[in-house]
């Protein structure tokens, strides 16, 4: 991944962390689960792809997931100009920062107690 | 790692991972403070008790219910329903406090009799409260008081009453939030499911972790009626025991507090399948994209457009005027548990503060992780200062006001320091649009006070400007803006209301009505089907 990408991928972690809240759920688990159906209805979104809304769980991601989307497109114009597969890339890195930052890298010592 | 260690505390090492500063290129893999801990010995904490947790903050807002202590007179007094959880009801629950007065020989004899007599004798002398909520504190748990079999024995025995048992001692966890964790489980297990609601509309919501502060609830209840969604219960401001019961029927759980109520809406998730919305009430920008979350899970963009477009025209102008006089002032955001991450980053952007610290007593590292993501750099945030760290930090930040609570607030007035009081509020409610320029006029007239120019000054050693007369708070925050920004067109300083909260109470909600007819009829027919 060139630095370029790198950067962008961390001004859009920065943009998540700063103002929204789905990524820091209580446990690893749903943590997981949060970010990866939020951040993959950005990406389906973001590629002009229809998202799953059968379910009223798969409702709730969608509706993060679009205003993340619509977020994205508003504020950084240069996310309007970048082709499906750079976009692809750029959700693909931003959900392996977003884990990082939530998850992996965490120094939060409750994501691994067992119950609620 | 960017720990900070403050000069008072250099005697207690266990506090050297307590307190963080957010420095240039630090994130959450290296700046995080330790939180939810066991409170050092020595540190003379001022945390709550987890009876207190499940008690003060999420019990005792339940507006149809007698709130009854089995412990001591002290643990009672202590949580005298004294944080402005207003309700519909002429504040029943604020106006009564209960308590069984354990006393020695109950702790020597057992107090399961007194508890069944108090229960009993409570019921007679409010006969029209058939609901009650009975805490457990450190003294009956020591004892091993069963309350359960006595709450059941008392509910055979009246027939009529329901009796809700809530086990969060004093010492049920480090801090308060160990009584949120137990009161949160308890009312899931105990109550949910034992109601059935009577659906009045296609979109049925429970608002989750809003305690009615100053009618913050009422508030974000009037948006969602106003796009004709059904509020089931509110978890737990200004709502019944019964609304609360049914909270299995609704359709998506709106989460505002995260810290004090998210346990129960990831209960209602794993249980019923209701998915949960975290939203932020606060701030414009975010309350609009939290209202149009709500409303596109329904299919209510259009209603809920309305009604942000008509809220920020209405309150913008209002805003913007406080934001040109607030601009670069240096708060603490020293609140309780969510303001901490709800205003962290949107004060700075909306009102065009400096958000220099920002603190909890009783937070986990999740919510300091939400601080922390949203405040900017330099801020210091601390877990579970003691005053001597709180007066430290004050003295090395100077802000210009600091947003906490009435303990804390007062010892910062005591170094000439305003303070607003965010856990009750001064002049609330602050949820909502009108309530974010609510705040803003509050932090104005804390911040631009003419007593507190006045009490700044030394008599003992200042010199007393004699040459110029009395000035007030416009010719005191007008002084660095030019004319052309002191009087931008439309832009003025709040006009709402005194109280902008009882009128909602008698008002017709037309989308509501509509929705409520719809049902109605759908139910007639049922009861009588065509032939
Ligand atoms: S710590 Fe125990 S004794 Fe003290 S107020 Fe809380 S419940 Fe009562």
């Amino acid at each position: 991944m060139d630095e370029t990408m790198k950067e962008k991928i961390e001004i859009l972690a920065d943009y998540i962390m700063h103002r929204c809240l789905w990524q820091f759920h209580s446990r690893a688990w749903d943590r997981e689960r949060q970010n990866a159906q939020i951040l993959g209805v950005a990406k389906q979104l973001l590629l002009g792809e229809e998202p799953d809304l059968s379910t009223p769980e798969l409702k709730c991601y969608w509706l993060d997931g679009f205003h993340l989307a619509k977020g994205f497109r508003q504020r950084f114009d240069w996310v309007n100009q970048m082709s499906k597969e750079e976009l692809a890339t750029l959700m693909d890195g931003l959900k392996e920062r977003v884990d990082y930052l939530t998850i992996h890298g965490s120094l939060n010592k409750e994501l691994t107690v067992a119950a609620y | 790692m960017p720990y900070h260690t403050f000069k008072c505390s250099e005697c207690i090492p266990e506090r050297a991972m307590h307190a963080v500063v957010k420095g240039p290129g630090e994130d959450l893999t290296s700046c995080l403070p330790l939180g939810y801990l066991n409170t050092i010995p020595g540190t003379i904490s001022e945390r709550g008790c987890a009876f207190c947790g499940a008690k003060h903050v999420i019990g005792a807002p339940m507006k149809d219910v007698i709130h009854l202590c089995h412990g001591p007179v002290g643990c009672t007094y202590d949580t005298w329903h004294t944080k402005r959880y207003i309700s519909d009801n002429d504040n029943n629950q604020l106006k009564y406090a209960w308590a069984t007065d354990v006393k020695e020989k109950n702790v020597v004899f057992g107090a399961e009799k007194l508890l069944k007599k108090t229960i009993i004798d409570t019921f007679k002398a409010q006969p029209h409260l058939k609901r009650m909520t009975i805490y457990q504190t450190c003294a009956t748990a020591l004892i091993g008081d069963d309350m359960d079999a006595v709450a059941r024995e008392v509910m055979e025995e009246l027939g009529d009453v329901d009796i809700f048992v809530c086990n969060a001692p004093g010492f049920g966890g480090p801090s308060q939030s160990g009584g949120h964790h137990k009161i949160n489980i308890a009312w899931v297990d105990q109550k949910v499911g034992t109601k059935e609601p009577k659906i009045e509309s296609d979109y049925v919501i429970n608002y989750v972790g809003d305690y009615n502060i100053q009618g913050d609830a009422e508030i974000m209840c009037d948006y969602f009626h106003r796009m004709g969604i059904q509020v089931l219960s509110t978890f737990t401001g200004n709502s019944t025991f019964d609304e609360l019961a049914t909270m299995h029927r609704a359709h998506l759980n709106v989460l505002e507090c995260a810290r004090s109520a998210e346990y129960i809406c990831n209960e209602l998730r794993v249980r019923y399948g209701i998915p949960r919305l975290d939203i932020d009430g606060f701030g414009f920008d975010l309350l609009n994209e939290s209202l149009m979350k709500v409303a596109m899970f329904f299919g209510l963009e259009e209603k809920a457009q309305k009604i942000i477009d008509e809220e920020n025209a209405r309150w913008r102008p209002e805003l913007d005027w406080y934001a040109r006089r607030l601009k670069g002032k240096r708060i603490c955001l020293w609140p309780g548990g969510s303001k901490l991450w709800h205003w962290a980053h949107v004060i700075e952007e909306e009102m065009g503060v400096k958000v220099v610290s920002v603190y909890s007593k009783f937070g986990h590292q999740g919510d300091f992780e939400k601080g922390v993501a949203r405040c900017s750099e330099g801020a210091l945030a601390i877990d579970d200062p003691n005053e001597l760290e709180a007066l430290e930090a004050m003295e090395e930040l100077k802000p210009d006001i600091i947003l906490t609570g009435m303990r804390p607030g007062e010892v910062a007035k005591k170094i000439r320091i305003p303070y607003l009081n965010i856990h009750a509020y001064h002049n609330g409610p602050y949820k909502g649009y009108e309530g974010w320029v609510r705040l803003a006029r509050d932090l104005y007239n804390a911040i631009y006070s003419p007593m507190y120019q006045l009490a700044a000054i030394d008599i003992s050693k200042d010199e007393i400007p004699l040459e110029r007369g009395f000035r007030s708070r416009r010719m005191i925050s007008d002084v660095t803006l030019s004319p052309e920004e002191a009087n931008v067109e439309g832009e003025h300083p709040y006009t709402g209301e005194y109280d902008n909260v009882t009128r909602l109470r008698t008002k017709v909600y037309p989308e509501l009505e509509a929705q409520r007819a719809k049902h109605q009829e759908a139910a007639e027919e049922v009861l009588v089907p065509a032939k």
